[in-house]
């Protein structure tokens, strides 16, 4: 290998990055201005899956539409892999799932995605394919002939993901994608994202469901006022340094009080004596696959 | 990376599902509707008054069923297809991927473009209709009356199609303006009609401005007269329809106006919709 390549090795681009980012929206004829996001500072590496939360008004949904170029920034940088996102060319890496999606009503599915498809530059033999696979992808091939008016909540985030990934993005901005699905269809959509992740491709989602964002995300950032107020890596966050949890059969009280006296000799502690639960959505997944429902996103 | 030049193929794409969704609504065919009624009709609640006069009721009617209707057709429709793109946040979808503002603003203008053609088309074609089978009528009853020839010429009936297309377009893209910048859609239909109004006195402006004697009223004459297209310009229906064909130098004339104020309203709605938040 070259010695100046050794020396100095080519930066790999952030898939996202974003520097003191600020937006104010001017909230009265006085000059009162709401500040949605407050110098904002995130890095995405590319083939991570990063989640964006925090509460309702914190500010996700307004950093996602500054990063796609639908809104300028009062102040600060956004970058899509090295290119400012302000430039039409930074969008077209990107596949974009909004907020509880609303489609034109007038197509079918399969046409909006075709529509899409087009617009993002796809043509020729291979087009008609590339809708049909990405809609088997998210289960809609059996509904992609009716129009988009007709479709429930769950099957238009479905679509909706179909339009994001029909042009094979390398970053894929959700904004909560498993709203209105059945968890039936959110486990499905998980289990696409990290399939998505393998491929080598960056997922950034907002979600509310915390339980499954820590499940598949690998890093996470919590919003709240528009501030950054927690960033990092989901073990990292998640995990109590310097603590075990040993799961073993009931215990009697006699030999619970035991262990405490063997703990108490080698100056240890039991801190908490818990029955293991199961989640909730676990059990709900499991019954209703041994019942013959496979997850479908 | 690579830049994304604007591409008129994804303008077009855009413009065949503005008008793709505005056939598949009810309002264009409820327009289309009334106007083939009124055409029609005028067959029947003429003043009775044989000859050549009848022939140029129906064409008035026609014409003015074109004018009515299609000016409503062309703001409603224009506020319609552009607001429900915000509304449904459909816009969000189209413009995250790599496509010009501009090339949506154009694909929207060009998808109404094409609506008020058909239904422009659809009109004249039926109204030429009307005028040569009632035409033939009048010559069978009347043949003294047309003895120096036929009355109708349907060449400058086509022309008089074209040049209401032409207002309509220059109606759509000033209507199109206001909605690149403003927050409701009430707001913008009352103003599409506003404008649709003053450029039909617009004329009133030009002889204020030639007329008047103080500075300020030629100031202001002159900013109307410069800033709001005259539409009695396209209003050529009474001269073409019962007449030879006027030059083409006077139509040419009055199509390079049309185009002039569609390319600046145009212009105008593509600066004032790029710096829109959404």
């Amino acid at each position: 290998m070259p010695a100046a390549l050794v020396a100095n090795p080519p930066a790999v681009a952030a898939a996202l990055e974003l520097h003191g980012l600020v937006k104010d929206f001017a909230i009265g004829l006085r000059g009162v201005k709401l500040r949605a996001v407050d110098h904002l500072d995130l890095r995405v590496e590319p083939g991570q899956i990063y989640g964006l939360l925090g509460p309702n008004g914190s500010g996700k949904s307004t950093t996602i539409k500054l990063i796609l170029g639908l809104l300028q920034p009062t102040a600060g940088t956004c970058r899509i892999f090295g290119v400012s996102s302000a430039r039409v060319e930074a969008r077209r890496d990107v596949g974009y799932l909004p907020e509880a999606p609303d489609f034109y009503r007038h197509l079918t599915g399969r046409e909006l995605v075709r529509f899409c498809a087009r617009l993002c530059g796809l043509g020729g033999g291979t087009l008609a394919a590339r809708c049909a696979d990405v809609l088997a992808l998210v289960g809609m091939s059996e509904a992609a002939d009716r129009r988009v008016g007709t479709y429930s909540k769950g099957m238009l985030q479905r679509l909706g993901l179909a339009q994001a990934l029909v042009h094979d993005p390398a970053l894929l901005i959700l904004d909560e994608p498993t709203a209105g699905v059945d968890p039936l269809g959110a486990a499905a959509m998980a289990g696409l994202f990290l399939k998505l992740k393998a491929q080598g491709k960056t997922v950034v989602i907002t979600s509310h469901l915390l339980a499954q964002m820590e499940e598949i995300c690998d890093r996470v950032a919590v919003l709240d006022r528009g501030r950054l107020v927690l960033e990092g890596a989901v073990p990292d966050l998640v995990g109590r340094e310097g603590r075990q949890a040993l799961v073993v059969e009931t215990l009697s009280p006699a030999e619970l009080a035991e262990l405490r006296a063997w703990l108490a000799a080698r100056g240890r502690t039991l801190e908490a004596v818990e029955t293991p639960r199961a989640r909730l959505d676990r059990v709900f997944l499991q019954r209703l696959e041994r019942n013959g429902r496979a997850p479908r996103p | 990376m690579n830049a994304v030049p604007f591409s008129p193929r994804r303008a077009l794409l855009i413009a065949h599902n503005t008008l793709l969704e505005a056939t598949r609504q009810k309002l264009f065919a409820f327009f289309a509707l009334l106007a083939l009624a009124l055409v029609l009709g005028a067959r029947w609640f003429r003043d009775f008054n044989f000859g050549a006069p009848e022939l140029k009721f129906l064409a008035d009617c026609g014409f003015g069923a074109m004018a009515f209707f299609g000016a409503a057709l062309a703001i409603t429709a224009t506020v319609q297809l552009f607001f429900s793109e915000l509304e449904h946040r459909t816009a969000l979808t189209l413009l995250a991927k790599p496509v010009w503002r501009a090339e949506f603003i154009l694909g929207k203008f060009l998808g109404i473009v094409a609506l008020l053609g058909a239904f422009c088309l659809l009109l004249t074609a039926l109204l030429a209709t009307v005028l040569w089978w009632r035409e033939r009528e009048l010559m069978r009853e009347f043949p003294e009356a047309f003895a120096p020839g036929r009355a109708i010429s349907y060449a400058s009936v086509a022309i008089a199609g074209l040049l209401q297309w032409l207002k309509l377009a220059v109606l759509a893209a000033l209507t199109l303006l206001v909605a690149s910048f403003a927050q409701t859609q009430l707001f913008t239909v009352v103003t599409g009609f506003f404008i649709l109004v003053s450029c039909h006195l617009q004329y009133l402006a030009q002889d204020a401005y030639v007329r008047t004697g103080s500075w300020l009223g030629r100031v202001v004459g002159g900013a109307l007269v410069s800033i709001l297209p005259n539409f009695q310009l396209f209003a050529l229906a009474d001269s073409l329809a019962m007449a030879d064909a006027p030059p083409w130098s006077q139509v040419a004339r009055v199509a390079l106006y049309g185009l002039g104020y569609i390319a600046a309203a145009g212009a105008l709605a593509v600066f004032s919709f790029r710096h829109r938040e959404l």
